[in-house]
């Protein structure tokens, strides 16, 4: 369903991306993990148009996005990014909820303002979803109000609310306290399980991204230098970076 | 003491301020209270000071058009009579005319001479020297006015002249006369534009400012009779001796009347000079009620000058809000053009000041055929001048919301604009609030600046109630008083409103 080819992306003089590429299929869950400035975050940014790049081609469904002009990206191009956009919703590392709207409000937002939906009908389906995760109580909240775990819960809440096909969650634990970090988890794991969502997570919580993935790419450098299902990764790892990494991040565990 | 702790914080604060402001005040008055004779000082000084407004003011004293940098006058000419009697130089010191009088008993110089009418309201102030010239009133309309033939037409009309001038009181004894105070010659230049359907001013200044130009005439003969004097503080007895005596030398020698021939000013009324005459009754009705008047009988006055300063200052931030946003949003995310016109516009306007900018706004545009009247001038130029503070406000805002939020509005699907919209605005809303509340409250008092350009609004009340009454220090209090209370109300509600607003953080 997502298909990445041949991606290059440089910051500046800094090259990061060298023609990278990956094949998500419909309903795959793939799992992201490497160190920190590996690439992880702006591969997933560059998937919904955060990021642009030089040279390459993004296949979201039946939308292709092509290199886009960062100074002056043409009507077609934005369009086409926008509808990606629709297609893939992000849950993001610091939750970005809307602070001058309650949390129904910030779930409903973009299906009435976007898609057209009627704000009643909207309603429901919100309040639906938020006795689902069991955060119903806090619909009429302020963000500022609600604990880590809470907010990104919402957040979750309120990309779903669009109904996309796909899920990018860009280290969605990241910022949590470690009680906090099992809510959110689970949230994430009934949506891959019921749902069926075509998801790419980018996360350290190597224990969850053994127990949900289907495949485990590994990044490094802005390399994809080894991918595979997670007990391959995870027990015999082939690439000697990877088994470095694994071995700094499982020793502290 | 305890009670003041005990009053709300509000009665407090106005308090303190009364205090302060009496604090600032007082202690300047000691300053000219002992001094050794105002003779002696000249004399050791090797200089006369005196206090003079050379900004439209020709014939008495402005500088001379073929060269500029030198001053000629016929009240200069006196001043120099006077000065070299006492064996030194006459040196002036520029001052407004409608402050010559305060600045003379604040002791900033020694004599004040700039067309004073000699009258009673004056003479409990200062003293006078005997009178040096006979001044009527002229009125001037334009060339094809046919309504005005005399001061009697002039109900219901718009008449230009100066603040706390003789002629002013007239003007007001007439009743139902829409009177426009100026403080330089502009009042010609409005009555030829339209803005003003006749000037009613000193006839020297008529005969400089008006007469020459071919657009106006004389709308029927001089009117009422008065006299300039020198004005001396009270305690200057001796100065005002050395005065006279150079006046009653230049009558006699025939000199005087020479002078003011070259300058176009001698008629037949100057014969009273000889006979020392003091009086003015032009007015003076109007002026002794006035001054005598308890402080509240000018509440309903200040009132209404105060009622235009609020609706003034409301329009006018109304217009930089909205053109504000306008210049934030071309900045932040319109095409190059669109982003350096925008960049131009925030240096220029910031970068000129506002006086000039009215300037130019009142008495330029008429040269490409716009003639804007006072208050439309007022509120454009503050407008469009605080717009351009607005704009690098709500850009400082927009700015300051984390990118995170406009992330997630488009991954969401929004469009730019509603992102913007929906998201990034109302947030950079509250984040500007302050900054906001800040320029409106300094707007409130830079309104006073439109009274250059004949907008009558609070100050300009005061300015011509106090050169009429002469009682700065009362009026000035309560004006105060009633702009604090304008703009204090409005922190109050601002800050009500940030938290408000702040159940949102």
């Amino acid at each position: 369903m997502i298909k990445i080819k041949n991606l290059h992306k440089s910051f500046g003089d800094h090259r990061l991306f060298n023609g990278i590429g990956l094949d998500v299929a419909r309903g795959e869950v793939v799992v992201l993990i490497g160190p920190s400035g590996s690439g992880k975050s702006t591969f997933l940014r560059c998937i919904n148009g955060l990021e642009t790049f030089e040279q390459g081609e993004i296949d979201v469904d039946d939308i292709a996005l092509h290199s886009i002009d960062r100074a002056r990206p043409s009507r077609e191009g934005i369009e086409a990014i926008r509808q990606v956009r629709l297609r893939a919703g992000m849950v993001f590392q610091q939750f970005n909820l809307f602070p001058h709207m309650t949390v129904l409000e910030n779930i409903i937002e973009a299906p009435v303002q976007v898609l057209g939906k009627e704000q009643g009908q909207a309603e429901q389906e919100a309040l639906a979803f938020l006795r689902r995760i069991n955060l119903e109580k806090k619909a009429h909240s302020r963000p500022g109000t609600l604990s880590g775990g809470e907010q990104q819960r919402a957040a979750i809440a309120r990309a779903l609310a669009m109904k996309p096909r796909a899920m990018l969650f860009d280290e969605p634990t990241a910022s949590l306290d470690p009680e906090t970090v099992g809510e959110v988890l689970s949230v994430i794991r009934d949506l891959v399980r019921e749902e069926g969502m075509t998801t790419l997570i980018s996360t350290h919580e190597m224990g969850f991204a053994r127990e949900v993935a289907d495949r485990v790419v590994v990044f490094d450098n802005g390399d994809i230098i080894e991918m595979g299902p997670p007990e391959n990764i995870f027990t015999a790892p082939e690439n000697e970076r990877t088994r470095t990494f694994l071995g700094r991040i499982l020793k502290r565990t | 003491m305890i009670l003041f702790f005990m009053a709300a914080p509000v009665f407090r604060t106005l308090v303190v301020f009364i205090a302060l402001l009496f604090s600032i005040v007082i202690f300047p008055v000691h300053s000219y209270a002992a001094a050794s004779s105002t003779v002696q000082n000249i004399k050791e000084r090797g200089v006369l000071l005196w206090g003079s407004d050379s900004e439209g003011g020709a014939p008495y004293v402005f500088p001379d058009p073929k060269d500029p940098s030198r001053l000629i006058g016929f009240e200069l000419e006196i001043a120099e009579a006077v000065a070299a009697r006492l064996g030194v130089k006459a040196r002036l010191v520029q001052t407004a005319w409608d402050s010559l009088i305060p600045a003379l008993e604040r002791g900033d110089y020694d004599m004040a001479m700039n067309g004073l009418e000699i009258i009673a309201e004056r003479e409990k102030r200062v003293l006078f020297s005997r009178p040096y010239y006979v001044y009527t009133l002229q009125l001037m309309v334009r060339k094809d006015e046919t309504r005005i033939a005399g001061i009697r037409d002039l109900t219901g009309k718009t008449v230009g002249t100066l603040a706390g001038a003789v002629a002013h009181d007239l003007l007001a004894g007439i009743g139902n006369v829409d009177i426009r105070s100026y403080s330089a010659a502009w009042p010609y230049e409005d009555l030829a534009l339209g803005r003003l359907d006749a000037v009613f001013l000193d006839t020297p200044i008529t005969v400089y400012y008006g007469r020459p130009d071919r657009r106006l005439k004389y709308a029927g003969p001089p009117v009422g009779e008065g006299f300039y004097g020198i004005a001396l503080r009270k305690s200057d007895g001796d100065l005002k001796k050395v005065i006279d005596s150079v006046i009653g030398d230049l009558l006699d020698s025939g000199e005087l009347k020479r002078r003011y021939e070259k300058w176009g000013l001698w008629d037949e009324s100057q014969a009273k000079l000889f006979t020392h005459g003091t009086r003015s009754d032009a007015g003076q009705q109007f002026r002794t009620e006035s001054s005598d008047a308890p402080l509240y009988s000018f509440l309903p006055l200040l009132f209404r000058g105060a009622g235009i300063t609020i609706f003034l200052s409301v329009a006018s931030m109304a217009v930089a809000i909205a053109l504000g946003i306008a210049l934030a949003i071309a900045r932040l995310y319109g095409p190059p053009a669109a982003r350096f016109a925008s960049t131009a516009y925030i240096e220029v306007y910031r970068g000129t000041p506002l006086l000039i900018q009215l300037f130019i706004l009142y008495y330029g545009l008429p040269n490409v055929g716009i003639t804007l009247s006072p208050l439309a001038a007022a509120i454009i130029g503050l407008g469009m001048n605080y717009a351009a503070y607005e704009a690098e406000v709500y850009r400082g805002g927009i700015e300051a919301v984390p990118r995170g939020q406009m992330e997630a509005a488009l991954s969401l699907g929004m469009a730019r604009m509603v992102a913007l919209r929906r998201v990034v605005f109302p947030q950079a809303f509250r984040i500007s609030l302050p900054a906001v509340t800040n320029d409106f409250i300094a707007l409130f008092k830079d309104s006073s600046i439109v009274s250059v350009i004949a907008m009558v609004e609070l100050t300009k009340i005061y300015g011509i109630l106090a050169a009429t009454t002469l009682r700065y220090f009362e009026l000035g209090l309560v004006v105060a008083l009633l702009y604090f209370g304008m703009s204090y109300p409005l922190s109050v509600l601002a800050r009500r409103l940030e938290r408000k607003l702040k159940g949102v953080k």
